[in-house]
Parts: C-alpha cells; sequence; structure tokens
C-alpha cells in the first residue's frame, strides 16, 4: 500500500501510537503464522489482543488483518509512514485528554498533512498555551510567550499605577 | 678691671712716696756732706739744733703727714677711679643695651620677615592644595553623580525587569491550574490557524 493512499484514525496520533499499532500487527502475524503451522490436536495459542487503533487503520484502509498479503503490506506502510511522516512535537501545560488531542489532530491532518504524527509533551510553565516544534523551528503559543509580549504593556501600567 | 686699675695707681703712689723718701733722704745727705767740709763746727752746732728740730718726733710726724697725704691721694684717686668705674661700666651697659637691642630688633625683624615669608607660602601652598581639593571634589562627585544615575537606572531596569518577571510568574502559577485545557482548544486552534502557513511551510519544507 502507497503511503500516498494510507489513511490514519483519529486513534494513530504519535509516533508511539503507530509503534504500538505495528507491534499489534506483528503479533497478530506471528499469532497466524503459528496457527498455520500447528499441528491437529495441539493446543491453540490465545488470541493476541487487538486495539480499537488497529482496528480502525485495518477498516479504514481496507485491510484484511487475516490475509498475509495485507498484513505485510501494512506493516511496510506503518515502518515507511514512522520514517516518512511529518512529526510535529506540541506540549500542553498539563496532559490532554484523548478527545482534545484527537480534535489537534483533525486539526492537523486536514490543515498540514494527512498523516501528521503528534508527539505529546508537558510543560507546566507556560501556564496556559502550547509550543510547537517541528524539526527546525519553535513556536510559542503560550500564555507565558504571550505575557513576555506585552512586557513593555505589564511595564507601562505598572509605573503608571506606581505614579498615580 | 677695676681692681688691676687700683692696684696699678697703689703701686704708684708708693712709688711716689718711696721716691719723696729717697729725695728727702739724698738732699738731706748731699747738705750735711757740704756742711761737713765747710762747716764743720756749724755743723755739728747745728747738727745738734738740727737733731734736736728733726728729731725722731718731728720726722715721725712728717712721715704720718705724707702718709695722710698719699692715703688722702689715694682715697681721691680710687674714687675718681670709681667714679670713672661707674661711668665707664654705666656706659658700657648702655652700649651693651643698644648693641644687644638694635641687633636683637634686627634678628627678630628678619625672624619676623621669615615667619611672613613662611607664613605667606604656606598659605599659598593651602590655597594651591584647596583649590586642588576643591576641583578633585568636583570631579569625584560628577564621577559619584553618574555612577550614582548609572547604577539607580540599572537597578530600576533591573527592578522592572524582576517586576514583571514576577508579576508573569505570579499570574502564570495563579492561573495556570485553573484554567482548563479544553477552554483553550479554541485559542490553541485560533493560534494553529493564524501560523498555519509558516508551520505548513516547515514540516513540507523543513524551511
Amino acid at each position: 500500500m502507497a503511503l500516498d493512499n494510507l489513511k490514519l484514525p483519529i486513534q494513530l496520533i504519535s509516533q508511539g501510537d503507530v509503534g504500538r499499532v505495528r507491534r499489534e500487527l506483528k503479533d497478530l502475524d506471528d499469532f497466524i503464522c503459528q496457527a498455520n503451522l500447528r499441528q491437529p490436536g495441539t493446543p491453540l495459542k490465545t488470541l493476541p489482543k487487538t486495539s480499537r487503533g488497529l482496528s480502525d487503520f485495518a477498516a479504514i484502509n481496507k485491510i484484511n488483518l487475516l490475509n498475509e498479503g495485507d498484513r505485510e503490506s501494512a506493516t511496510a506502510s506503518l515502518n515507511d509512514l514512522i520514517v516518512r511522516a511529518p512529526v510535529v512535537h506540541i506540549s500542553f501545560a498539563v496532559d490532554p485528554s484523548a478527545a482534545f488531542m484527537a480534535k489537534i489532530a483533525i486539526w492537523f491532518r486536514d490543515k498540514i498533512d494527512p498523516l501528521t504524527l503528534i508527539n505529546v509533551g508537558l510543560e507546566p510553565n507556560i501556564a496556559a498555551g502550547c509550543t510547537l516544534q517541528t524539526d527546525n523551528h519553535y513556536h510559542d503559543f503560550s500564555l507565558r510567550q504571550h505575557f513576555y509580549d506585552q512586557h513593555q504593556l505589564l511595564m507601562t501600567m505598572i509605573k503608571g499605577e506606581a505614579a498615580r | 678691671m677695676t681692681i688691676w686699675w687700683l692696684a696699678a695707681i697703689i703701686i704708684g703712689a708708693v712709688w711716689a712716696c718711696i721716691g719723696f723718701i729717697w729725695q728727702v733722704m739724698k738732699l738731706n745727705r748731699i747738705e750735711t756732706a757740704n756742711n761737713k767740709q765747710g762747716f764743720d763746727q756749724l755743723t755739728d752746732g747745728a747738727s745738734k739744733d738740727v737733731e734736736h728740730i728733726f728729731n725722731e718726733e718731728f720726722r715721725e710726724e712728717l712721715r704720718n703727714r705724707g702718709r695722710l697725704h698719699f692715703e688722702k691721694i689715694i682715697g681721691e684717686n680710687a674714687m675718681f677711679l670709681q667714679q670713672d668705674l661707674r661711668l665707664t661700666t654705666s656706659q658700657l651697659n648702655d652700649y651693651m643695651k643698644q648693641e644687644l637691642s638694635s641687633k636683637l630688633h634686627e634678628e627678630f625683624a628678619k625672624y619676623e620677615e621669615s615667619i611672613t615669608d613662611a607664613k605667606q607660602l604656606a598659605i599659598e601652598s593651602i590655597e594651591k592644595t584647596k583649590q586642588t581639593i576643591e576641583e578633585e571634589r568636583v570631579k569625584l562627585s560628577d564621577q559619584l553623580q553618574t555612577e550614582v544615575e548609572n547604577e539607580k537606572t540599572r537597578l530600576i531596569n533591573r527592578f522592572e525587569e524582576n517586576m514583571a518577571d514576577i508579576v508573569n510568574h505570579y499570574v502564570l502559577a495563579a492561573i495556570g491550574k485553573q484554567i482548563d485545557l479544553s477552554d483553550q482548544l479554541e485559542y490553541i486552534l485560533s493560534e494553529l490557524e493564524a501560523n498555519k502557513q509558516a508551520i505548513s511551510e516547515d514540516i513540507k519544507h523543513g524551511a
């Protein structure tokens, strides 16, 4: 499956999520291989658990997980995705919820790139807003930065209050 | 000085007395010798009369008179000498007083002049020192004023910076935990939207 045709479910936001899905896919692949090699009468191993991310990934990309070729194709796509997908690192003052991150991811995939992966970080001292870091740039959309930008206004107000 | 003069006068008076007696005796011997040749007989008779007139008492009387006269002369001379000596001493004292006084006046004048010069020199030196100190004081005062102004400006700037940081930190700490992240979604999305172009360029082209 070509990377251009690949679609990412909303559950796959970060590189970690993609890596986890790839691992689940490999586990599933191993299980199915072992099941095929199993001698009749021998006990069957427990089916590995699959996450909703893998299920949605397979669903929206029309991948039959029972098909070996589809699994190989999906694994290759995920490997390719980890290497080539645009990655941004975004930090918040508190740990964001999954719903919140889903909205952020939707915005990035709608407005920037459909395969954008978002790594989430924690930066409590920014108070509010977020900081965004790409491979080459650092964008600060935090309240802290806003205060720094308004430093002169703050000083003017303090001086005015002191003079009054 | 007085004793030497007195001794010289006394010695002179003694010599005069001895000379006088010697003359008297000489005359007496000459007269006796002359009378001896011509008038031995008269001499003998006269000598008896002479012996009778100029007997030992009479000669003793003459000696006493001479002695008294000599003492009188000695006394008068001593008195004159004493007066002269007193006068000389007085004049000498006056002279010494005048000399000493004039010398002292000269020395005092010189001393006073030296003191005046030294005083003037000291005053000039003090004036120069005062002027230099005043210049240094003014310079130091200006320098100190500048330093104080600079320090004041630096402190104010630092205070303002710290003040802004303190206020920022306080506000961030105060409201940081009060703002729900979901409430920030709109703000964050608007910021992302505002910088969409830059983010897109950055991600796609790595610019």
